[in-house]
C-alpha cells in the first residue's frame, strides 16, 4: 500500500493522473476487502463481529487523500475503509480480522480495534461517538506543537447523536482546533433510521450551533467529497478552525454481517446500480481521458491478487499463543 | 373547473452546499422551510384553496408539516379568516432518492393531479428542476437556497395569498403570470436547461457542484443579468444589464487578463474581480457555441454536464420558459379588483374542515 508518509497531498483542485490512480486503487481495495470479508465471514472462520464499509468508499478516500503524514484520523466500528484509506497494511488488517498473531494489533483487537499510530490512524472504535474526543486531543497537540497537522474524526449518524461528539465539536470550536468532523450518514444507526433519530434531520445543520461551517456532500461522489474535504482541511491547517461535513449515502451491507435488514427496501440495489462511487469514478475519469479502462483493469487485477494474498496469509498465520496474553497490556511512554 | 389545488414542493437539501465552507453563505434551517409551508397553508385557507399536494422528503420538512397539521386547532374569531387550512395530501408512496429526481417526480404528480399553481421552495437549482417538470402550470419559486436569482426572497404568507388567488380562479388569468426565458444547453444527446445562467468551466469534474471559483469560468450565458443580482449573472449585471422581461439575453467570454474588469458578487461573501471580453446579446432561438474543448457546464450555478473533445456544446435562448406567478402583479390586481375585501359579516370563502394528512 502507498505509505501516507510518502504520499504527497494533492495540490490544486484537479487531481493528477497519479493521484487518480492512487484514489481508484484505494477505493477498489476497500471494496474488494469488504466483499471478501463478507464472503469469508459466512464460512464461520472469522471470529467476532464485522461491520462492512462497502458503498462508502468515496468518503474515506475523498477525505484521506487530502491528508499527509502530520495528520491523524479516528474511525468507527465500521473502520476498515478508513484504515485502508489511511495506508494501514491490508495484509496485517486481514490477519487482525482473523485474530492472527501477524495482525495489525497482534490478533488481540479484531475488526473494531484496528489501529496503526505510525500511519496516524488512531483506531477503529467499538464505542459509538468514541472518535471525536480523541481527535480533539491530537488536534490540540498539533496546534500547541505547531506541526500544521489536521485531525479528522469519522462518525456515523448514530454517533452524531452522542454527547461525546457534540461536546467535541463544541470544544474544537472553542479552542479553534485544526479538526474536521466527518458525519457518515448512511441512513441507519444499526436499524434505526436517521430520518427519525436525528432531530435536526441534517447532521450538517448542527454545525451552526457550534459556530462552524456545516456542509452536505454526496457521499457516493469522490470528486464532491474530495473538493469539500480539501477546503475543510486547508481551512483547518491555516488556523481557520473546525468544519462539519455530512456525507449522504448508504451502506451496501447490513449493520453487521448477519443483519437481516428488514428495515429497508430497495435502496441498496438502487445505489449499486445508479450511484456507486467506483462506477461513477471510473466513468468520469475515462470520459475525460484522464485514465483508461485498461489502467483501471490493471489496478483491479493487482487489488484482487493483494486481497487473495491477504486472506491466504491470514488463514495460514498462527493464532496468538497463551504466552501472548500478557504482552502489550501496558505501554511505556 | 376542478378543485382549487396548489402543489408545494420543498427541497430539503437546498442551502447546504460547499459555499457554507468556502464563503459565509447562510444556512436555511429545515424548521423554517416547514414554517414557511405552514404560513402558506394559512394564506391558502384564507383565500379558499381546497387542497394542497405536498412533496415528501427525508429531510424533515414534510414530517414537521404533518405534525403541525395534527396540532393545528381551527379557531374562528370574527376577524380571522385564516384559521382553516386546506386539506393537505402528502405525496408519499414513491421511493425518496434524495436527488433532483425527487422534485421532478413530485411536480409531475402535482401536474397530473390537477394542481393549478406549483410553489417551489429551494434555490435556483430547485426552481430549474421544478420548472422542467411543471409544463404549463404556473410556478411560484420562493428562495430557501444560497445565491438565488430566480426564486424570490419573499414572505411565504404573501406568496401563499398570490398563489391561492391564482389557484382559486379569483384572479383573472391575464396579468397573473409571466413567461420566463430559458437557456437550453445541448451536449451530444444530453440537454439541460437553466433559468438564469449557463457557465462554462475548465474544471473537469462536477465535484461539489457549486461554481465558486470564477477563475475557472471561460464563458457565460445569461437569460437575464440584473445589476443587483448575486451569482455569476452579476458579472454581466454590472456591465450589460438585461431584465428578465426583455426578450434577449447576454453572453460574454471571461478571462483573467481581459481589459474590462468588474467586481462581482458571485456568491454570498465572495466579491471577486472578473475579466470580461466580447459581450454580445443573445437573441431568442440563436445558437451559441461553447469555445472550450473540454470542461464542465454549470446551469444556474451548479456544475451539471461534463464534456470532452469531439463534443461541441451549444447554448440557445428560448422564450418559452416556465409560466411564473407574478406575486406583485397579482396582489396589485387584487387591490384593484377588491379580491381580499370582505363584507363585515362575511364568513369568508367556504373552506373544508381541517384534515390531517393521509399518510
Amino acid at each position: 500500500m502507498t505509505d501516507t508518509e510518502e504520499r504527497k497531498a494533492p495540490t490544486g483542485r484537479t487531481p493528477t493522473r497519479e493521484h487518480l490512480l492512487d484514489v481508484y486503487r484505494m477505493m477498489r481495495t476497500i471494496r474488494e476487502f469488504e466483499e471478501r470479508v463478507h464472503a469469508e465471514f459466512a464460512t464461520g472462520e472469522i471470529p467476532g463481529f464485522v461491520h462492512l464499509y462497502a458503498g462508502e468508499e468515496a468518503s474515506a478516500v475523498g477525505v484521506c487523500s487530502n491528508l499527509d503524514g502530520r495528520d491523524t484520523i479516528a474511525s468507527t466500528h465500521r473502520g476498515h475503509g478508513h484504515c485502508i484509506a489511511r495506508g494501514v497494511d491490508v495484509v496485517e488488517m486481514m490477519a487482525e480480522i482473523y485474530g492472527r498473531k501477524t495482525g495489525s494489533c497482534h490478533g488481540k483487537g479484531g475488526s473494531m480495534h484496528i489501529a496503526d499510530l505510525s500511519k496516524g490512524m488512531l483506531g477503529a472504535n467499538g464505542i459509538v461517538g468514541g472518535g471525536p474526543p480523541l481527535i480533539c486531543g491530537t488536534a490540540l497537540a498539533a496546534k500547541l506543537k505547531g506541526t500544521g497537522g489536521v485531525s479528522v474524526a469519522f462518525f456515523g449518524d448514530g454517533g452524531s447523536n452522542q454527547g461525546t461528539t457534540l461536546e467535541s465539536m463544541n470544544l474544537a470550536s472553542v479552542w479553534n482546533l485544526p479538526a474536521v468532523f466527518v458525519a457518515e450518514n448512511n441512513g441507519y444507526a444499526e436499524t434505526t433510521s436517521s430520518a427519525w433519530s436525528v432531530a435536526s434531520d441534517n447532521i450538517a445543520d448542527r454545525a451552526a450551533g457550534f459556530g462552524m461551517p456545516g456542509v452536505i456532500v454526496d457521499g457516493f461522489d469522490f470528486f464532491a467529497v474530495h473538493e469539500a474535504a480539501s477546503e475543510a482541511i486547508a481551512r483547518a491547517r491555516d488556523g481557520g478552525g473546525p468544519t462539519l461535513i455530512e456525507m449522504k449515502f448508504t451502506r451496501y451491507y447490513g449493520h453487521f454481517e448477519g443483519d437481516q435488514q428488514t428495515y429497508r427496501a430497495d435502496e441498496v440495489e438502487h445505489a449499486r446500480a445508479e450511484l456507486d462511487c467506483l462506477k461513477r469514478f471510473a466513468d468520469r475519469v475515462t470520459e475525460t481521458g484522464e485514465l483508461s479502462r485498461a489502467d483501471l483493469r490493471a489496478v483491479d487485477a493487482q487489488v484482487a491478487s493483494l486481497i487473495d494474498q491477504a486472506v491466504d496469509e491470514a488463514k495460514a498465520a498462527p493464532l496468538p499463543a497463551e504466552a501472548d496474553l500478557l504482552t502489550d497490556v501496558y505501554v511505556r511512554y | 373547473m376542478g378543485d382549487a389545488i396548489v402543489g408545494v414542493v420543498a427541497n430539503p437539501l437546498s442551502g447546504r452546499d460547499i459555499r457554507r465552507l468556502v464563503t459565509q453563505a447562510s444556512v436555511f434551517p429545515t424548521a423554517e422551510k416547514a414554517n414557511m409551508i405552514q404560513r402558506m397553508l394559512t394564506a391558502f385557507g384564507a383565500v379558499g384553496v381546497q387542497r394542497v399536494l405536498l412533496s415528501t422528503d427525508l429531510g424533515g420538512i414534510s414530517a414537521a408539516v404533518y405534525r403541525a397539521i395534527q396540532r393545528h386547532r381551527p379557531q374562528k374569531p370574527q376577524n380571522r379568516q385564516d384559521a382553516r387550512w386546506p386539506e393537505v395530501d402528502f405525496l408519499d408512496g414513491q421511493p425518496i432518492r434524495q436527488t433532483a429526481q425527487d422534485t421532478v417526480g413530485a411536480v409531475g404528480r402535482m401536474v397530473t393531479a390537477g394542481a393549478r399553481v406549483i410553489v417551489c421552495l429551494g434555490g435556483d437549482g430547485t426552481a430549474r428542476v421544478a420548472a422542467s417538470a411543471a409544463g404549463d402550470v404556473p410556478l411560484l419559486a420562493l428562495s430557501t437556497g444560497t445565491n438565488n436569482v430566480f426564486p424570490a426572497v419573499r414572505e411565504a404568507t404573501i406568496a401563499g395569498l398570490a398563489a391561492g388567488l391564482v389557484a382559486t380562479g379569483a384572479m383573472p388569468p391575464g396579468g397573473a403570470t409571466t413567461r420566463a426565458k430559458l437557456l437550453e444547453v445541448r451536449v451530444g444527446d444530453r440537454t439541460e436547461t437553466a433559468l438564469v445562467d449557463v457557465a462554462v468551466s475548465t474544471q473537469r469534474h462536477v465535484g461539489a457542484r457549486a461554481v465558486w471559483d470564477p477563475a475557472t469560468v471561460t464563458q457565460l450565458f445569461c437569460a437575464f443579468a440584473e445589476p443587483d443580482a448575486i451569482g455569476l449573472s452579476s458579472v454581466l449585471g454590472q456591465l450589460h444589464p438585461v431584465t428578465r422581461h426583455e426578450p434577449h439575453g447576454v453572453t460574454a467570454r471571461l478571462a483573467a487578463g481581459a481589459p474590462r474588469q468588474v467586481l462581482a458578487p458571485i456568491a454570498p461573501g465572495l466579491v471577486v474581480l472578473v475579466g470580461v471580453r466580447e459581450i454580445e446579446p443573445m437573441h431568442p432561438g440563436s445558437v451559441h457555441a461553447v469555445d472550450a474543448r473540454a470542461g464542465v457546464i454549470a446551469v444556474d450555478g451548479e456544475r451539471e454536464l461534463t464534456f470532452g473533445p469531439g463534443e461541441r456544446p451549444a447554448v440557445r435562448l428560448r422564450a418559452d420558459g416556465p409560466r411564473c406567478v407574478d406575486v406583485s402583479a397579482v396582489l396589485a390586481a387584487s387591490a384593484r379588483l377588491g379580491l381580499l375585501r370582505r363584507a363585515a359579516a362575511d364568513p369568508g370563502p367556504a373552506g373544508t374542515d381541517v384534515k390531517g394528512g393521509n399518510t
